[in-house]
């Protein structure tokens, strides 16, 4: 992710102080944010739900 | 009798009842060790030793009155610091609820003390159960017993290690991503993440609501399955909780395995993140003594860790930001480094991301659930890896990722971790057992067979 567009997301969820203190933190926490996302596979049937979040036994 | 600090809790339960050993001379007892030990293995942030002398005390005059109030009589028992006791902080091991006192115990220490448990203390954990090992925050990390200069794994880090070092036969932790079991693998203990929703988690600190699990740490299994006995059940306030009729946790406990299908999930540890040797050879060890025993062992396919980790990854970083979001933009410098970095990472993830996790998560269930419609349990591995040294950073994040407890945390199945053998170098290596969901008891009844062929409850840290 470059750094001028981790600048605008971190501001925009209000973390200018985190930026300001501690800027290689805030890139580390975008950079595994965008690894995790990255590394996800999207559901296979694009008619899944995602409701609800968390429920035992409630698998497809 | 084995000296007073080894007793497990069962053992120690039993001879309060039969009035063998008082509450107050194993308090004592422990006690005194604790104050030997604790200051090379960090276990306590808060040691309660007043009240746990005074609930001793009151312990043992119920008992000679001929009243006892449940299983664990005047057994000893330490709490993990996000988990609330009235009366006491829960700091969660951070600055930013370091005055942070309780007014009331969770569910799961009311349901202790209700069987007659005694509340140590509070103990170590990573910072807000995911920032660890850590040298930055008010209090030292916790340190492994069978080597004080390896980590005892986290995030219920002074669980871990305090009931490996004999400071409490039992200790209460929380699992996001494999924080009980983590420990229970890098000291050798017994720790169990049970079904979603089995455990109340009211009173219990969030990381992340849809992942979040209590469970118990002990020595043995059959502790284990007493400790669950009396801590699972309903509670109506909390939304995750499961209406489970399960329980009688120990009733198959010396069933033995014959007959029982286990499906062993090499993929884990042979392609997805290679295991270190020795781990690799425990693992063939715990499945050939099961098949030895009677057990039938099935190759399982499952998705792969790497899929597992992120979904979970996706799902934790977002639910931990809309909990943290206020603290990091006004105190971020409160926090220690790796809790920092770790939350901060939700501020970059999408509510679209959010929803694909929630949709994938679905499907993964439905692939576990799949596979335990063709066996009765799965066997994996825990950690790849024995645990590093606790001051070698760049080893310790190598490889405190490698390790296939996640996928259970995305599931919400019940899944076991406990000790497989010693490394060559004297360090715990770990086995996994995954079970349906409530179906603990099954669990149970594997470990144990597991348990009593490999010895595993026989071993303890030698350098204490």
């Amino acid at each position: 992710m470059e750094k001028a567009v981790i600048e605008l997301l971190a501001r925009r969820a209000g973390l200018d102080k985190a930026l300001a203190e501690f800027p290689e933190d805030v890139a580390a926490a975008a950079e595994q944010a965008s690894g995790a996302i990255a590394r996800m596979k999207a559901p296979t049937d694009p008619r899944a739900e995602p409701w609800p979040p968390m429920r035992i036994g409630a698998g497809l | 009798m084995s000296e007073l600090h080894w007793l497990t809790a069962t053992e120690a339960a039993k001879a309060i009842a039969a009035r063998e050993v008082s509450p107050v001379e194993l308090t004592k007892a422990l006690l005194e060790r604790i104050g030997r030990l604790d200051p090379k293995l960090n276990v306590f942030i808060r040691l309660d030793a007043e009240a746990a002398m005074d609930a001793a005390r009151a312990a043992e005059a119920e008992i000679a009155a001929g009243r006892r109030r449940g299983p664990l009589h005047g057994v000893p028992v330490g709490i993990k610091d996000i988990i609330d006791v009235a009366g006491l902080p829960t700091t969660c091991h951070s600055k930013i609820l370091i005055d942070n006192v309780a007014a009331a115990d969770a569910v799961c220490v009311a349901r202790l003390r209700g069987a007659g448990a005694i509340v140590l203390g509070k103990l170590s954990t990573h910072e807000f159960a995911i920032g660890g090992p850590s040298l930055d925050l008010p209090w030292p990390p916790a340190r492994n017993p069978w080597n004080p200069d390896h980590h005892p794994g986290g995030s219920s880090s002074g669980s871990g290690s305090g009931v490996a070092a004999g400071l409490f036969p039992m200790a209460l932790g929380s699992d996001t991503g494999g924080s009980i079991r983590n420990p229970a693998s890098a000291c050798g203990i017994v720790g169990l993440k049970p079904t979603y929703g089995l455990v109340s988690r009211r009173g219990v600190f969030p990381l992340s609501f849809t992942l979040d699990h209590v469970g118990p740490l002990t020595r043995t299994v059959a502790d284990n399955a007493l400790m669950l006995d009396v801590i699972a059940g309903h509670d109506p306030l909390d939304p995750g909780s499961a209406a489970s009729t399960a329980g009688h946790y120990a009733s198959g406990l010396e069933r033995g395995v014959r007959g029982l299908r286990i499906g062993f999930v090499r993929h884990f540890h042979e392609t997805d993140l290679p295991a270190h040797p020795e781990v690799a050879a425990a693992l063939e060890s715990v499945a050939r003594t099961l098949q030895g025993l009677g057990a039938e062992i099935r190759d399982v396919n499952l998705p792969t860790l790497g899929e597992f980790g992120a979904v979970n990854r996706v799902i934790l970083q977002s639910e931990a930001w809309a909990i943290h979001g206020p603290w990091l933009r006004k105190r971020p410098g409160d926090y220690g480094q790796l809790a920092r970095r770790r939350l901060l990472a939700g501020a970059f993830i999408g509510a679209g991301d959010y929803v694909q996790a929630a949709r994938r998560r679905l499907e993964m269930i439905a692939a576990v659930e799949a596979a335990l419609r063709e066996v009765d349990l799965l066997l994996c591995a825990s950690a790849m890896d024995p645990a590093s040294r606790i001051d070698d950073a760049a080893e310790t994040e190598r490889t405190y990722p490698r390790q296939a407890r996640t996928p259970f945390n995305v599931t919400g199945h019940p899944a076991l971790a406990m000790m497989a053998g010693l490394s060559n170098n004297g360090l715990p290596l770990s086995v996994q057992f995954v079970g349906r969901n409530f179906a603990e008891a099954t669990l149970f009844q594997v470990a144990r067979a597991w348990e009593r062929a490999g010895g595993t409850d026989e071993k303890h840290p030698s350098v204490m």
